[in-house]
């Protein structure tokens, strides 16, 4: 009896004994790797984004797009090669954050660029707060990350906010259509909570009222019921975001209660995204649907066009706004990193050189950065069209241009505000 | 000679672990304290799967309510340390009593539903109840005091606490309610019969395991500095369980050995590998087929084995706290005597 | 007036569905007899058992322990009162040791049970149980197997030292002998004989030598009924009983 906590002692010694070598083993590999920074020495930028997971279809349409910059024009930048280390957060934040401190810590990179989830994002930008690293943002959306809890090191090169883009899409919606009374249906969380007050926010401003809003579960599997409740309420249109999965079940729901040509649907950015279209079969099912975004695939412009065809030919299929993100992401930085000669160690001087770089031509058109790190760029009234080659894609029905996170507003006193949410919705503000 | 063994390797443990910052760069140190706050998270789950058999799917509830407490008292209230932590803990407790009042009367798969349940309540409230949660953006800022603020600092803190956390599992497993725990997981009816309130025994199992859980959820969010709620989520509750089954369960030394694989695994293989998940799925399934009882009771196995022809290991020696699958009494299966206890097949009432 | 009953049952009753299992038996038992309950399978016996001890609810009747009624109180409250029983199958916790399954049955009326940093007791009255009845049922030498590695004789005999070990005043055996080889028997029965006296035993035995030699008075039940009751000299020649149990087994 006295010896067998003795004997578990021993084989818990062991064991983590065992561990514990093999962190260390692996600590010596990554010291190895390390090499001190020096210029001329190649530009390191550490990557993040979901390879497994939830998100590795997103992730892996980030990492094509980002890869596709660098295979177009080019590796090396004033001099200095660039070297890319890519690594999975597997859409978890605790993961997320390990593999931060292992680029920025083990890697030693110069820069971050990435995280899908908003989450992940969030996560990781407490850390770079803290270590003062120049992180970029293409692709997470939630709106304090350039406005409550903005990090100075921190900016949304190529990227973009929630409602940002609903914001002039709520009034477009009230001004030049007959809607005056609106239902919206949104995912139950803060993308769904921000982009929606995006909308009714200004939409409310101009007159228009809103009679309802729905919150689903976000991964929703049966819309009938909410469906018919929105039916009932006879408004003259709908605003709508599910996100992900459900997008398809909201849409074929749509149709089977007969809503579709009844009561004008308007939609989020993120539901007829490519990585949502290309999955729709048939896609007549989508035609003419009318959504908001900084992206438009089929945007009738040199630039934009150039990237879709480079894509194209490069993965067989059209471009997400992931993957438009990181490859604008890439040209901006590659612009940055040329105006600065190189000289990315100086982290102070390098982000005022970011935040200084104003891109004429990219394939989301025009973009600068305001004061917050937050980009401020065209937002596109689109509409779901079917091309010659049978698949949907977003061509532009007008454009809204130099759309900033605050749109009209005067940003302190919209910061004053809360962030949106189920409880706030800007629909009494301003 | 077992005894010189063993204190060897706990001097050479001791010391490892105690100079680990100076020899394991920032990043691994990071890992190492990740590992001993999720093992300090198995053990508690073990506390109730492993011990007094009843399997929990909805620990990670418990553990994010702490971490969302922390997180909401130290980030939006500004208060210090030393009043949140208890607070988280205090709060984690304060939910196991209510969870566990509703679980206790059940068992089996019935418990493993309910405390998913459970599990799926607390994480649709960090999801929906965004003015307090903030919803999938989470709560940021959770930052430490500044005496703690380098990961020097809070390793020692963490390496601490999980050894008082370790020493008061092994006290309370050897405790003469630890032996009740076993003999909920063993014959529940028969302790009944014998003067034990089950429902009363296994609701005080659940709050010690939920206060363990709280501890661990409380240093969670002063680690991370953030909290969402992939940290109530289903899938850490599975994970915890993962980590139990693939340590060891009804062992200490298992869950922490499992924490240690799975973090091992999550961040170094997946440096090598996308493909990390299958590395870590196929590890499972291969614990559960070849070493039900985890890589601890392999790693037991093989020992005894190693002084091949050495003096038989003492009947009974992986007992009391060793043996996942209890067997039928009808004689057939009772192994020889002298054989290693080793039975495959799951645990399952 | 005579003395208080240590165990008394009026009307008991216990349906399954339109089977009456156990069909209103009233049972009085004196303090420190040994009654013996017998009847043929499926007669109600382990039911009674299961009705007395809390394990299965009653249909109707009540109970009585001492004159202090149980009928309303869950399992481990009758135990606490002073029920003691065994299993007809045997019902151990199979992975635990010998020591380990005495220590339980020991703790179960004591508040130590509840301690959760304390070692298992060294000493003291729980150990000094645990010890005693290791010797009482001739077990020490198995004290660190785990109970599924016992012969069917030994763990008999375990059975026996659990249900004594919450210091019973009334111990419910049940079967204690079933599936024993002769020489179990034999020392199953010197293990019973040695009881003390004090203790009331009420045991269900289907070895008729066995029961009749232990017993003061037995009670025959049949289809859940009570169809004798009687002294063992006296049940041995009765008519009703022989027709339905002895001429049977």
């Amino acid at each position: 009896m006295q010896r067998h906590p003795m004997t578990r002692l021993a084989l818990a010694a062991a064991t983590w004994l065992l561990v514990q070598g093999l962190l260390l083993a692996t600590a010596g590999v990554a010291r190895a790797e390390q090499r001190p920074a020096a210029a001329g020495e190649p530009i390191r930028i550490g990557v993040l984004v979901p390879l497994s997971g939830i998100g590795a279809a997103a992730g892996k349409d980030a990492t094509d797009g980002w890869n596709l910059w660098w295979q177009r024009h080019g590796r090396t930048v004033a001099g200095r090669e660039i070297q890319s280390f890519i690594e999975d957060t597997a859409g978890n934040p605790d993961l997320g954050l390990s593999k931060a401190r292992l680029l920025v810590e083990q890697r030693q990179v110069h820069m971050l660029v990435g995280t899908v989830f908003a989450s992940v994002g969030l996560a990781v930008a407490t850390y770079v707060e803290q270590v003062g690293i120049p992180t970029f943002y293409p692709i997470a959306a939630a709106d304090d990350l350039t406005q409550r809890h903005r990090v100075p090191n921190l900016m949304r090169i190529a990227g973009w906010s929630s409602s940002q883009v609903t914001h002039p899409f709520g009034e477009w919606v009230a001004t030049t259509t007959p809607c005056r009374r609106l239902v919206t249906l949104a995912a139950d969380y803060a993308f769904g909570h921000e982009a929606v007050g995006g909308f009714v926010n200004t939409f409310t401003d101009v007159g228009g009222q809103v009679l309802e809003q729905i919150w689903h579960p976000i991964a929703e599997t049966d819309f009938s019921p909410y469906l018919a409740r929105l039916a009932a309420t006879r408004p003259d249109c709908v605003f709508a975001m599910p996100v992900g999965a459900p997008i398809i079940r909201f849409i074929q729901a749509w149709h089977d209660l007969g809503l579709w040509g009844r009561i004008p649907l308007y939609v989020g950015e993120v539901v007829t995204d490519q990585a949502i279209l290309r999955g729709i079969d048939p896609p007549d099912l989508v035609v003419g649907l009318i959504s908001a975004g900084h992206w438009a695939e089929g945007r009738d412009d040199a630039t934009t066009q150039e990237f879709v065809r480079l894509y194209e030919d490069a993965y067989r299929i059209l471009p997400s706004y992931y993957a438009a993100a990181m490859y604008t992401a890439a040209q901006w930085l590659t612009r940055a990193i040329t105006a600065a000669n190189g000289r990315v160690e100086d982290r102070q001087a390098f982000l005022q050189t970011v935040r200084a770089t104003q891109l004429q031509e990219t394939p989301f058109g025009p973009a600068r950065l305001d004061d917050y790190n937050h980009p401020i760029f065209n937002v596109y009234i689109r509409e779901v069209v079917k091309r010659p080659d049978g698949r949907a894609w977003n061509v532009v029905r007008h454009t809204i241009p130099n759309v900033s996170q605050f749109y009209k507003y005067d940003p302190e006193a919209y910061l004053r505000q809360p962030v949106y949410s189920r409880q706030y919705q800007g629909i009494n503000w301003p | 000679m077992r005894t010189a063994w063993t204190w060897a390797s706990v001097a050479v443990l001791g010391t490892l672990g105690m100079f680990a910052p100076l020899y394991l760069p920032a990043f691994y140190l990071r890992l190492l304290t990740e590992s001993l706050i999720y093992a300090m998270f198995a053990m508690s789950i073990d506390l109730l799967a492993g011990y007094a058999g009843l399997v929990t799917l909805g620990h990670a509830g418990i553990f994010g309510i702490s971490a969302y407490l922390v997180g909401y008292l130290t980030a939006r209230l500004g208060l210090p340390m030393h009043v949140t932590f208890p607070c988280g803990v205090l709060g984690a407790v304060g939910a196991s009593l209510l969870f566990g009042i509703m679980a206790v009367r059940t068992s089996g798969v019935y418990f493993l539903l309910i405390t998913m349940a459970q599990g799926m309540i607390v994480w649709g409230l960090a999801f929906r109840w965004t003015s307090v949660t903030g919803s999938e953006n989470g709560i940021r800022g959770i930052l430490r005091p500044d005496a703690l603020a380098t990961q020097q600092a809070y390793y020692y803190v963490i390496l601490g606490a999980f050894v008082l956390v370790a020493f008061l599992l092994v006290r309370l497993v050897r405790s003469p309610f630890g032996l009740s725990l076993l003999g909920l997981r063993e014959n529940e009816a028969r302790l009944r019969a014998l003067g034990y309130s089950v429902w009363l025994h296994r609701l005080l199992a659940f709050l010690v395991s939920g206060c363990f859980a709280g501890i661990a959820g409380a240093f969670y969010a002063f680690h991370n500095n953030f909290v969402s709620p992939d940290a109530v989520h289903f899938v850490l509750s599975g994970q915890g369980l993962l980590m139990v089954i693939l340590g060891g369960a009804g062992t200490l030394v298992g869950p922490v050995v499992g924490a240690g694989v799975f973090i091992f695994l999550r961040n170094v293989v997946s440096l090598y590998t996308d493909r990390w998940p299958m590395v870590l799925g196929a590890l499972f399934v291969l614990t559960v087929l070849l070493a039900p009882q985890g890589l601890v009771g392999l790693a037991r196995q093989l020992l005894r084995r190693w002084p091949a022809g050495a003096e038989p290991a003492p009947v009974g020696s992986t007992l009391p706290y060793g043996v996942v699958s209890p067997q039928p009494l009808d004689g057939r299966n009772n192994p020889a005597p002298h054989q290693p206890t080793n039975h495959p097949g799951k645990r399952r009432r | 007036m005579a003395a208080v009953p240590a165990l008394q049952l009026e009307e008991v009753t216990r349906s399954f569905g339109r089977l009456q299992a156990v069909d209103g038996v009233s049972l009085r038992v004196e303090a420190g007899e040994r009654r013996a309950i017998i009847g043929p399978n499926g007669a109600g016996k382990t039911t009674l058992f299961n009705l007395i001890t809390g394990e299965l609810p009653l249909t109707r009747g009540r109970i009585f322990l001492f004159a202090q009624e149980l009928t309303h109180l869950p399992v481990e409250a009758r135990i606490a009162q002073g029920l003691g029983r065994t299993y007809q199958v045997t019902n151990l916790f199979p992975q635990l040791t010998v020591e380990q399954n005495l220590l339980l049955a020991a703790l179960g009326l004591t508040r130590t049970k509840f301690r959760m940093l304390a070692g298992l007791p060294r000493s003291g009255p729980v150990r000094e149980q645990v010890e005693r009845l290791l010797a009482e049922v001739r077990l020490e030498y198995a004290r660190q197997r785990p109970a599924r590695e016992l012969s069917h004789g030994e763990q008999r005999q375990l059975e026996v030292a659990m249900a004594l070990a919450s210091r019973p005043r009334v111990l419910l055996l049940d079967e204690p002998a079933a599936g024993l080889s002769a020489a179990e028997r034999v020392m199953m029965g010197s293990l019973i004989r040695a009881l003390p006296r004090d203790l009331t035993v009420v045991f269900i035995e289907h070895d008729m030598d066995l029961a009749l030699g232990l017993a003061d008075r037995v009670t025959c039940l049949h289809y859940g009924q009570i169809i004798a009751e009687d002294t063992p000299d006296r049940i041995r020649t009765n008519a009703q009983v022989q027709r339905v149990y002895l001429g049977v087994g």
